[in-house]
């Protein structure tokens, strides 16, 4: 069992890529003794045991060979006392004192640039590798620069080198920085934490630029050397030969006569000289495309002018004039002319134009027809772009959203049909009709477009491009009056899908009828009807969720796919039992399957009991669940909801396909955000009218989870993974392409619908509070701890009577609760934590969410053990500090803990034990709060709650109380809530009445129901 | 005795010499290149300049110093011991260089296209308004010499080393206004800053400044908000090897392969890992780039 977080920390240093680690610091540790001459063993860094186990842990994710060996590195650190500053509070408080640099000695691993693209990639938002083993500060900085190194190699934005290390010769593909990579190389290299070049025999004093250049070269020179390298070779007939092959071998070790190499890489250096010079340059060339003053076509002229750009300032651009007359210098500092000059004599290699500007001694620019400009915005722009050299170009053009082409909408003429038995699979009868920009244009006007020839045309005095190739196309449309579709591909249409027909934009559909209708209600969100809630249903639905189980129904009418994604708390449970019924109230007797995870089983069961008692279920879960097709057919057909796990459903598979259920509900969908794993292939392959994913985390900033989702919602309706790939997920993730990202909305939006507690729609209805049940199964262990206990009284209580049976009820009650708690806290052994307790699991699910939003949490507890046990594994599972309050926490220690929770940049988890926080502070950055065990006292909970719900708060705020089912405080719950008032009288002193219970009524309240105990 | 074996001697075998990198057909890709190799293939010595482009291409010449009105060589014959080669062009006087800056200078485009590493098209017209000529245009003006025992002069080890000095000039024209008598800085410098006197500062790459590690524990452990602007466009360029290509190749090539073909398909692989890698690294969530 590991009893501390390790945080991995790296540094750079001659071609080393370093890692240690830090680890809690103990109470036992030694104390470091006086300064000597050597840099001393570093006291809290990770032993090289610790360290060698949590990087073969590390990369075991990435599936590589994990071998893994260590050595002595020295580190320097801020140091008070002979002690070095931990990075992270998870270490350690630090030492107040005057800091001075020194040396430590530290167990450290050093990694090959290949090995850190494994432990690394994808990782710079992840605080943890695994539990208690944590990304330090440094590390995390390393994943985040490392898109930077492996995006300039993908751009080939390197160059064949040779370099020197160790007195030894190599050859290397080193990164060149250009354009805005320079910006992003001096803003990446200031983010660096001092940490990051803190690896050295001697004080370290290479700046962070030269570091951060170093680590490109360091990746850039992995990628570029390709997976499979040469091998090595000790002869070769020239330096050249030598050079060129170890440039593909594995270390690019270049043996030989030293002298050679040198005079090669000299060689080099002015060979480079052009490039280095050019990108080193403070200011580049840069082409400003203007458009023509008037409006007369046969006047129109377009400039080109020329122009110097600065590279640290793109705004600041010197016209070529003030370049020629020597005005510009006082800007510059240097003198400009050869900047210039070069600019334009490689310019001129690729654009003509330019090229026979230079005719004269001082050119500024060129003059160009409408063709000529649509020639340079076409071709030139971008390869004057991609060689280096600015380019500036009218608003119109630049966007590819804002880019004006000709583009199609379709007009339907609807069939005469109405009312029920309408579906996506009509037919219905269209015409095309063609615009650019906000005009339609007639057959006549679109004929004498394409006689023009031109590519780029004004329409209404603003400028768009028009290709022969669409004005054909569009031709054709318009002259075939009979199109016929069905209303789902029109849909598709109308949502922005480019048509498979027309290959042009779509610009949308109009149309009459229901057709109109339905895409009216599609599109905006608010104009479908509103519904009346099902007259069964046990709950008022507020206004936000009346919208919610409204919008449900209209995609449902339709048999589409619908993604409810609302903040935790708004009530997704609610809105879904709300549509099961009134498919039921509809006559709908297959039944409705609901997969969500283990721990919330329960918590469906008892919500849909509780809103929807008129709703039979069905729970497939536990050794007793049916185990045949034939028994899950009868059985679940007798029921309206049938609940499993997504464990369970992935293991009974064979019983759930060939069944046809109604609706599939995902709850948790972000379970099936992977779609290649058997739990999304499972869950695409059951057959339904309609599915439903349901999920609190905000899976719309996923571009790629995005497309997951929707295969299970609306399967094909984004295309295949590989067509999506090329549409959106590229587009997106690697050119910034808002067009993309606003067509990706466009088609996702009306299938999902995600409120936050915040949205001024939503806000206004939401209570102050809102107070939610968590149910939560024991594990088996729980189960077994649960029975004994239980047992154990059971004999005891024989024959006992008066103090000592008191005595022994309340001492079996505290041990229970401790059993439902955790299973290490009744045992009391600090042992391992992870996966053996239902309520922990189910915390751990909640503050992921939780932290997913950006928001903070109080985590109130009565045991200060279990405190313990939870700042652990919580401050382990997040990676990240959380905060512990309890009876033996010092006063002022109080008050900074408050303070730093309170503050923006603060921890955001917050366990306080429930005496100790139960008044007197005042905590409103927390908008949830968590009662992991249960006092049987509301007055006290109420209390705590109140903390984050003091003056101040602004917010909603959610309670979450933890029960655990079929156990002894489902019980007590249920008591407590059905009479509440009497409740507040005699529950007020305490548990001491339930010792006044006789035999019976003990052994009814602790037995252990069979479904308490996961499967 | 020698001469009657002579013309059956084979060159010895040369490792790691000069090789041509043009693999057949003429020698020199540029107008400039090419109008220096007609001056020597204006000399009557026809199977010399096929045996000199052989001896070209296979790697026979093992250096060449290029200085100013003057290139020395040495390339390895039949005989143990390489050969000595010179080459001397006349250099232009310094009245005359004056002469052309001033003709070069009424147009941006010699100036823009020598500093872009190019030869500008119309130069040798600005020679000949001046008077004078850029390529050496006779006898008189270019002596070769060759310590070997041919006695044809240029002899083929002249004619091996002329040619690779011309397919060198595609890559550098400021070579042939060296051999003239006037270096790549003197020449910018004047006809990009004709009305100074002063030398254009070159830009040097930034020299690391050290950079002393901050004492202060909550300087060293802070952590600086990373930049938000993601990582730009990445795309794999269309043209494989745009940075070697725009440099020209690497200059007197002696490898075995050639350096563009392998700089081609080396960069294209290159490319397309960076960017698998990039794919598997660049999870991060912009939060600029949400689709909500």
């Amino acid at each position: 069992m590991r009893d501390s977080i390790l945080l991995l920390q790296a540094g750079l240093t001659d071609h080393h890529f370093v890692i240690w680690a830090e680890r809690t610091i103990q109470p036992t540790d030694a104390k470091p003794r006086a300064l000597g001459v050597k840099p001393r063993q570093h006291p809290f860094a990770a032993t090289s045991d610790e360290l060698t186990a949590a990087l073969t842990l590390a990369l075991a994710s990435s599936n590589q060979n994990t071998s893994v060996r260590s050595e002595l590195s020295t580190v320097w650190l801020p140091t008070v006392q002979n002690t070095p500053v931990p990075s992270s509070p998870l270490i350690g408080e630090p030492t107040i004192g005057t800091p001075t640099l020194r040396s430590w000695s530290v167990a450290a691993c050093v990694f090959d640039a290949n090995r850190v693209l494994d432990l690394l990639a994808g990782q710079a938002n992840n605080p943890t590798f695994a539990p208690g083993i944590g990304l330090g500060i440094t590390l995390r900085y390393w994943a985040a620069a490392l898109p930077f190194a492996t995006a300039l190699t993908a751009k080939e934005q390197f160059l064949p080198d040779v370099v020197q290390r160790d007195q030894k010769w190599y050859a290397q593909w080193t990164p060149t920085i250009t354009g805005a990579d320079v910006t992003r190389l001096d803003q990446f290299a200031k983010a660096m934490p001092a940490g990051c070049r803190a690896i050295g025999e001697q004080q370290p004093t290479r700046p962070a630029r030269a570091v951060l250049l170093d680590f490109l070269a360091f990746i850039v020179n992995a990628i570029a050397r390709g997976p499979e390298p040469l091998p090595a070779r000790l002869q070769f007939d020239g330096v050249h030969d030598s050079w060129l092959h170890n440039l593909r071998t594995k270390s690019g070790e270049m043996r030989g006569d030293a002298t050679e190499i040198a005079q090669l890489a000299a060689q080099i250096r002015t060979w480079r000289q052009p490039l280095t010079t050019q990108s080193a340059a403070p200011f580049r060339l840069c082409l400003r495309l203007e458009e023509p003053i008037t409006d007369v076509p046969e006047s129109q002229e377009w400039h080109v002018r020329y122009l110097l750009q600065s590279r640290d300032d793109p705004s600041l651009q010197i016209p070529a004039t003030d370049v020629w007359t020597g005005t510009a210098k006082s800007v510059t500092k240097l003198d400009p002319k050869p900047l210039l000059l070069a600019g334009l004599g490689q310019a001129g290699n690729l654009n003509a134009d330019i090229e026979a500007s230079l005719k004269t001694a001082a050119p500024i620019g060129f003059t160009t027809t409408t063709d000529g400009a649509f020639r340079f915005l076409n071709e030139s722009a971008w390869l004057l772009e991609q060689a280096g050299f600015g380019v500036l170009l009218p608003s119109w053009w630049t966007g590819h959203n804002t880019k004006q082409r000709l583009a199609v909408s379709a007009h339907v003429k609807s069939p005469s049909m109405s009312g029920s038995g309408l579906s996506l699979e009509d037919l219905v009868q269209f015409e095309w009709k063609i615009a650019i920009g906000d005009a339609d244009l007639t057959l006549a006007e679109l004929k004498a477009l394409a006689k023009l020839k031109a590519p780029l045309v004004q329409v209404r005095g603003q400028w768009v491009q028009v290709n022969a190739d669409d004005i054909r196309t569009a031709i054709e449309l318009m002259k075939t009056k009979q199109n016929k579709a069905t209303a789902r591909d029109v849909m598709k249409l109308a949502l922005g899908m480019a048509s498979e027909q027309t290959k042009l934009p779509s610009r949308g559909v109009t149309a009459t009828g229901w057709v109109d209708q339905f895409l009216k209600q599609l599109t905006s969100n608010s104009s479908y009807t509103e519904l009346a809630p099902p007259k069964d249903l046990n709950a008022n639905l507020r206004p936000y969720q009346l919208r919610g189980y409204s919008w449900l129904a209209f995609l449902r009418q339709w048999g589409l796919g619908a993604c409810l994604a609302d903040d935790m708390g708004l009530g997704k449970t609610l809105q879904t039992l709300a549509l099961l019924l009134r498919d039921r109230d509809a006559g709908i007797t297959k039944p409705a399957l609901l997969v969500c995870p283990m721990s919330v089983v329960g918590n469906w069961a008892r919500e849909a009991a509780k809103f929807t008692p008129t709703l039979s279920i069905l729970i497939h879960h536990g050794p007793k669940r049916v185990k045949t097709k034939a028994s899950l057919k009868t059985a679940a057909n007798k029921q309206a909801i049938v609940i499993t796990s997504y464990g369970l459903l992935v293991r009974d598979r064979e019983l759930f396909e060939p069944m046809t259920w109604s609706g599939v509900i995902l709850d948790e969908a972000q379970m099936v955000k992977n779609p290649n794993t058997k739990m999304s292939q499972t869950a695409r392959a059951l057959t339904s009218d309609y599915r439903i994913a349901l999920t609190g985390t905000p899976v719309e900033n996923h571009v790629g989870d995005l497309w997951a989702l929707s295969q299970f919602i609306n399967p094909v309706f984004l295309g295949t993974q590989s067509a999506f790939r090329e549409q959106f997920f590229v587009p997106i993730q690697h050119h910034q392409d808002d067009a993309a990202t606003a067509q990706l909305k466009k088609l996702t939006g009306p299938f999902l619908l995600r409120r936050l507690k915040t949205d001024p729609t939503v806000i206004s209805d939401l209570p102050a509070k809102i107070e939610t049940t968590e149910f939560c199964t024991l594990t088996k262990e729980q189960g077994s701890l649960y029975a004994a206990v239980v047992n154990e009284l059971e004999d005891a209580l024989l024959g006992v009577e008066g103090i000592q049976r008191k005595g022994l009820v309340l001492g079996a009650l505290s041990k229970l609760k401790q059993v439902c708690n955790h299973p290490a806290q009744f045992l009391g052994d600090r042992s391992a934590i992870p996966k053996r307790s239902g309520k922990l699991a189910r915390l751990t699910e909640l503050l992921e969410e939780v932290r997913s939003t950006g928001e903070k949490a109080l985590i109130f507890t009565q045991f200060t053990e279990m405190g313990d046990i939870l700042q652990r594994h919580l401050q382990e599972t997040f990676g990240e500090e959380v905060l512990f309050l309890h009876g033996g926490t010092a006063r002022t220690k109080r008050d900074t803990m408050v303070t730093r929770f309170q503050a923006a940049d603060g921890p955001a988890l917050f366990l306080l034990s429930l005496k100790a926080g139960g008044t007197g502070l005042n905590l409103t950055a927390a908008t949830h709060v968590f009662h992991f065990d249960r006092w049987w006292n509301p007055a006290v909970e109420t209390q705590a709650t109140d903390r984050a719900f003091r003056i101040g708060q602004t917010r909603t705020v959610q309670v979450h109380a933890f029960v655990c089912a079929g156990t002894l405080e489902e019980k007590i719950n249920e008591m407590l809530a059905r009479k509440r008032d009497v409740a507040a009288r005699v529950v007020g002193t305490g548990e001491s009445w339930l010792t006044e219970m006789n035999n019976d009524q003990l052994r009814d309240l602790l037995k252990l129901r069979p479904d308490a105990v996961e499967e | 005795m020698w001469h009657e074996y002579f013309p059956k001697l084979r060159p010895q075998k040369v490792a790691g010499g000069i090789k041509s990198q043009s693999k057949s057909g003429d020698i020199g890709k540029t107008w400039w290149a090419k109008r220096w190799v007609a001056v020597l293939e204006g000399f009557d010595i026809a199977s010399r300049l096929t045996r000199g482009r052989a001896y070209a291409r296979s790697g026979q010449v093992l250096n060449i110093d290029i200085e100013s009105g003057k290139v020395t060589a040495k390339v390895q014959g039949s005989r143990p011991s390489p050969y000595a080669v010179s080459i001397e062009v006349r250099r232009l006087a310094a009245k005359d260089w004056d002469k052309l800056i001033t003709e070069l200078n009424t147009q941006a485009v010699f100036a823009a296209k020598l500093l872009a590493g190019e030869m500008p098209p119309d130069i040798e017209s600005v020679f000949e308004r001046t008077g004078l000529s850029l390529f050496p245009k006779s006898l008189v003006e270019m002596t070769t010499d060759c310590s070997c025992p041919d006695w044809s002069n240029p002899c083929k080890h002249v004619a091996a080393v002329y040619y690779l000095i011309g397919e060198e000039f595609d890559r550098d024209p400021f070579l042939l206004f060296r051999i003239r008598g006037i270096d790549r800085e003197t020449l910018s410098a004047r006809l990009s800053a004709p009305s100074t006197a002063e030398v254009t500062p070159t830009v040097a790459e930034p020299v690391d400044k050290p950079e002393a590690l901050p004492t202060d524990p909550s300087q060293f452990w802070a952590t600086p908000a990373l930049p938000a602007n993601g990582y730009g466009e990445v795309r794999i360029p269309p043209v494989s090897a745009a940075g070697p290509k725009r440099l020209g190749g690497f200059p007197f090539w002696r490898g075995t392969q050639r350096f563009l073909d392998v700089m081609t398909t080396h960069y294209a692989d290159a490319s397309r890992h960076g960017l698998t890698a990039y794919d598997t690294a660049d999870t991060v969530e912009n939060p600029e780039r949400r689709v909500s």
